[in-house]
């Protein structure tokens, strides 16, 4: 059932209509290009997120917290697993070549693992802040994603990215119910992801977007920075905690949240591995690569 | 290795549907791999999984609606057309 398409022209026509691209039609080669560097991204985040998730296993307070975060780390494991076998599948490079381009440190993943979780409190202003903001994310490219593989995966992806906001949401609230040295733990925490986090949407999005026309993104980025500052601001203030920006204010007449200007430096560094925990970072990933090659020389043996 | 399609079944009435696709070595193998990356959450109560060399796909255009065989879609026309002049004619009375 392969589709082609005469012309770049005839293929956003097709697309302008709702149309759904599927790995065995023949895809503009800018389109499966631009779609799998999306997906490879997505991919790699999700195994970066999935692995200091896993860090955490043993050092979570308690044996219910620990429960979740193994199931967290299994989620997200799994979610880059999914990931990666879509974005095999375009034909564009295989999952082995990823993983080496991503322990080289040649392909992207989210700005916030570029940064080091030095405490639960981090932790947990991970699962609630980034984990909100990557779902808001998610939720958008999935209404409207015209390519039908990374659509209904997305699916998936956000029905389990659910649990690990719903598992923030508590964990916020067991924190802002309990000592004043755990508040002031969290508080540190938010100072220092918050603007990560929001920078996680990336820079307002440029009029002549590609991903914005071929219906990879259907929203722009700063409408989803916005929402999720709606949705944070009250909910943080809310548990009696600050937002580290001096340049917040509530807009009465619009009753909308107006933050401060953002800094985009500290992006700008982590989209070239210059992040303040991007090298340890990969070279963790990479070594718990090889540490888990016995399972893969162990499979291949049995497919042989 | 090989690639395996992965289908999930809900309870009930629900038929078959494509969950996504998974990397194993063998059939045995690919079950259990897919239950761990497809199925943590009760999203199925039955579940195949195919070989991606085994699936048969069709031509392009193979199975597109046949349009010059509108016996098939029976569209009521005649009928409905009938009952309304009964109607017309009651309320004429
Ligand atoms: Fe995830
Ligand atoms: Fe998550």
């Amino acid at each position: 059932m392969k589709r082609s398409w005469a012309s770049l022209e005839e293929f956003e026509k097709f697309l302008d209509h709702g149309g759904i691209v599927e790995p065995v039609d023949d895809m503009p080669r800018e389109y499966r290009q631009a779609v799998f560097d999306f997906i490879e991204m997505h991919a790699n985040s999700e195994l970066m997120g999935g692995l200091t998730e896993r860090d955490w296993i043993p050092k979570a307070p308690g044996l219910r917290h620990k429960m979740s975060v193994i199931a967290k780390t299994q989620d997200e494991i799994g979610h880059a697993h999914l990931l990666y076998m879509i974005a095999a599948d375009l034909k564009i490079k295989t999952r082995e070549e990823m993983m080496q381009d991503l322990f080289a440190g040649k392909s992207k993943f989210h700005n916030v693992f570029h940064y080091r979780a030095k405490t639960w409190g981090d932790q947990v202003a991970i699962a609630f802040l980034v984990d909100a903001a990557a779902l808001v994310s998610q939720q958008a490219v999935f209404k409207n994603c015209s390519y039908g593989p990374y659509k209904r995966i997305l699916r998936r992806i956000i029905a389990e990215e659910g649990f690990h906001l719903r598992f923030g949401e508590e964990s916020v609230l067991r924190i802002a119910e309990g000592t004043e040295v755990q508040r002031s733990m969290f508080q540190e925490s938010i100072n220092d992801w918050w603007w990560p986090a929001l920078q996680l949407f990336g820079p307002d999005s440029k009029p002549n977007d590609l991903l914005l026309r071929w219906y990879i993104k259907s929203e722009r980025n700063e409408i989803l920075r916005d929402r999720w500052i709606q949705k944070f601001v009250p909910l943080l203030q809310g548990y009696g905690f600050t937002i580290p920006d001096s340049g917040l204010r509530r807009n009465k007449e619009k009753d909308r949240w107006e933050i401060g200007p953002i800094d985009w430096e500290p992006l700008k560094q982590t989209m070239v591995m210059g992040g303040p925990d991007s090298a340890r970072r990969i070279s963790e990933a990479s070594d718990s690569w090889k540490k888990t090659g016995w399972v893969r020389e162990a499979l291949e043996k049995v497919s042989a | 290795m090989r690639i395996y399609e992965v289908f999930l079944k809900a309870d009930g009435k629900e038929e078959f549907r494509h969950a996504g696709s998974i990397e194993a070595p063998t059939d045995e193998l690919a079950l259990v791999l897919a239950r761990e990356n497809y199925a943590r959450r009760a999203e199925g109560t039955r579940m195949w999984v195919v070989d991606r060399k085994n699936i048969c796909v069709s031509e392009e255009g193979f199975i597109d609606a046949n349009l010059n065989k509108s016996h098939r879609h029976n569209d009521g026309e005649r009928v409905a057309k009938w009952r309304k002049s009964q109607r017309n004619k009651k309320s004429d009375d």
